[in-house]
């Protein structure tokens, strides 16, 4: 165990050095997020205004205020890049030099790719989260954060990390098929936004549509850790979306080394 | 060492009619080319030997490289390095070879140099005293000292050569590939890898195949050589034999005594030769004949040209081997 690490640590940290090298782009990549809440902030609270309730559909405006951030942070938090990482590599043939280290292929992505998260969770999670929660006390009038919540948050979102990671890993492959995946990537994100409720709550979705997203991998990116957080998912409710989470993480884990065992016969070096 | 036995690798192309529509022709119904990049190539090397890999540009060079260290799975025959197939067992393959592509790098772009070096010893797990040791080595071979801090992203193509190079060696592989290490490099550092090259093949038993453009690289450092052309396998042996069996081409130098009487045409003509069995050109006033000696014994074409012309300074030179390899590339060469 001690091994592995040190074997793959130094991915990590390379990844964190070349991140913060351009950490200008993190600065402008918040805010243009924090941004597009303080937009859905706004359209939903025209949406409260209309509807005149204080409660819509189990979410009063409050909550609407700590989800819509949350969700936002979480999905950015957990928002994984190896599948632009993948086609990258395939497409300038660099990939190649990840292929000649004695390192597992999977393995060393995830650790540099993980720098992201890692850099994130300071510069942006703990400010936005202590923001959030200054907001939710001074509303209310008392303290509302719940360290066990934020506790079973953290696990929760580092599990859904690892699900957005396979599940980009898998997309990536496409990139051994397709030589320009950028197309498909907006795609694939704009539709991610959807499924995973980060648009909208699941909760406000017909039931029927409602169930079946909340079964596939996507509600496992964010909604399932910010009902986590806003303590929407207690009990058994609770273990069932975080074993559902790991469901999916397994589910993927295999489904990656297979299409990758497939791939890699058709990889193709290119250049030289 | 190294089996290599009936190599062959297929790329698959789409082929493109010309223009607008045959772009969109083939969007909906791509039409599909294999191309035999390497065909039936076998050869073997055993341990301590430098492997000079040469041929023309697009003759399969860098593809059979990329066979022979993993990364690339032939359509068909096979690879063994010290019992070990590149493909299959990736992971364990690779801790006992360095490889270095001469057009990328293997160094991580963003990070100083000296912190690159530190991620290798990580990967390879190799201890403490060995890399201090190792890369006391190194550095004075290869005189990494001037840039060991720098990013590697501001290094000098020679700089970043000479880094990779000693990255590739930093865990003391048992075989080294080499793709095109001179690439691009100046008479200095060239020298400096070739002397890194020959010093490790030296003291290490390190067997080493290179390929390259540089017949100089291949006159110091190859005790044989593997010709290949168009994916299959035209010479397998030492320069030296080549040199004998294709080293006919000799080049005669004079300078005419009065270059008003000396007339091209009616020397040539006498000759009856042509082609690439006869070429002349000249500078500075002195004239230089390349002729094929199987054709013109080099004692006939001497008395010839003593009974035709009043020259000074007559010489006659060996063709070099870079004249044999560009003959045997624009010819081609059956074995
Ligand atoms: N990914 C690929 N898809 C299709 N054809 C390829 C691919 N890679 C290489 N080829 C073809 O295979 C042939 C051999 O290429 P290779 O790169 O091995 O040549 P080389 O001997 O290294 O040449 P050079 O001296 O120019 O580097 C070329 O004709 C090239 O066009
Ligand atoms: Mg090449």
């Amino acid at each position: 165990m001690n091994k592995f690490f040190r074997l793959y640590m130094p991915f990590t940290r390379a990844g964190i050095q070349s991140t913060l090298m351009y950490s200008i782009n993190i600065i402008f990549f918040s805010l243009s997020e924090l941004l597009y809440c303080f937009v859905m902030y706004y359209v939903w609270l025209a949406v409260f205004d209309a509807s005149d309730g204080q409660n819509f559909m189990g979410f009063d405006m409050q909550d609407m205020v700590l989800y819509l951030f949350m969700t936002n942070v979480t999905a950015y938090l957990t928002m994984s890049q190896a599948d632009s990482a993948i086609a990258e590599e395939i497409k300038d043939g660099s990939i190649a030099m990840r292929l000649l280290k004695p390192v597992d292929y999977h393995i060393s992505i995830l650790f540099k790719d993980i720098a992201n998260p890692i850099i994130l969770f300071f510069m942006v999670f703990l400010p936005m989260t202590v923001c959030v929660e200054i907001y939710r006390g001074v509303t209310a009038g008392m303290i509302m954060f719940q360290p066990l919540n934020c506790l079973l948050y953290l696990l929760s979102g580092i599990i859904a990390y690892l699900v957005s990671f396979y599940l980009n890993m898998c997309f990536g492959f496409l990139a051994f098929y397709v030589t320009n995946l950028w197309g498909v990537s907006m795609f694939k994100k704009i539709l991610l936004k959807f499924l995973s409720g980060a648009a909208i709550p699941l909760a406000f979705m017909p039931a029927a549509l409602k169930n079946i997203l909340a079964f596939l991998p996507f509600s496992s990116l964010s909604y399932t850790p910010v009902m986590i957080y806003m303590g929407k998912y207690t009990g058994a409710e609770l273990l069932l979306n975080v074993g559902l989470q790991v469901f999916w993480l397994i589910a993927l884990i295999v489904l990656c080394k297979l299409i990758w065992n497939r791939a890699i016969r058709r990889l193709c070096v290119q250049g030289g | 060492m190294i089996e290599v036995e009936h190599l062959k690798k297929e790329f698959r192309k789409v082929v493109k009619e010309p223009g607008l529509k045959g772009s969109v022709k083939s969007l909906f119904k791509p039409k599909y080319e294999t191309v035999a990049a390497v065909d039936d190539i076998s050869f073997h090397v055993p341990k301590g030997e430098i492997l000079g890999f040469i041929g023309p540009n697009g003759a399969g060079k860098s593809t059979v490289i990329k066979m022979l260290t993993g990364i690339l799975t032939p359509t068909s025959g096979s690879c063994t390095i010290n019992g070990k197939d590149p493909a299959a067992d990736r992971k364990r393959y690779v801790k006992e070879i360095g490889v270095v592509f001469g057009q990328r790098t293997q160094l991580w772009w963003d990070l100083p140099l000296r912190e690159t070096y530190g991620v290798l010893k990580e990967v390879y797990s190799v201890p403490d005293e060995k890399y201090q040791k190792r890369m006391e080595l190194l550095n004075e071979v290869l005189e990494l000292d001037d840039f060991i801090g720098s990013p590697v992203r501001t290094l000098s193509l020679g700089q970043r050569m000479r880094a990779d190079i000693a990255a590739s060696l930093l865990h003391s592989p048992k075989v080294l590939f080499l793709d095109e290490p001179t690439i691009g490099l100046d008479v200095v550092v060239k020298n400096n890898i070739r002397n890194a090259i020959m010093e490790i093949n030296r003291t290490e038993k390190t067997t080493v195949i290179l390929t390259t453009h540089d017949i100089s690289d291949i006159e110091l450092l190859c005790s044989r050589i593997v010709m290949v052309d168009k994916g299959h396998k035209v010479y397998d042996g030492s320069l030296d034999a080549l040199k004998s069996k294709y080293g006919i081409m000799r080049e005669l130098v004079f300078q005419p005594e009065i270059a008003e009487n000396f007339s091209e045409k009616d020397f040539i003509g006498g000759l009856k030769l042509g082609g690439e069995d006869l070429t002349v050109g000249h500078e500075n006033g002195k004239w230089r004949v390349r002729f094929n000696s199987e054709k013109i014994p080099v004692k006939d074409m001497l008395s010839y040209t003593l009974s035709h012309i009043e020259a000074k300074d007559i010489s006659m030179r060996e063709a070099d081997v870079e004249e044999i390899i560009r003959r045997l590339y624009k010819e081609g060469v059956g074995v």
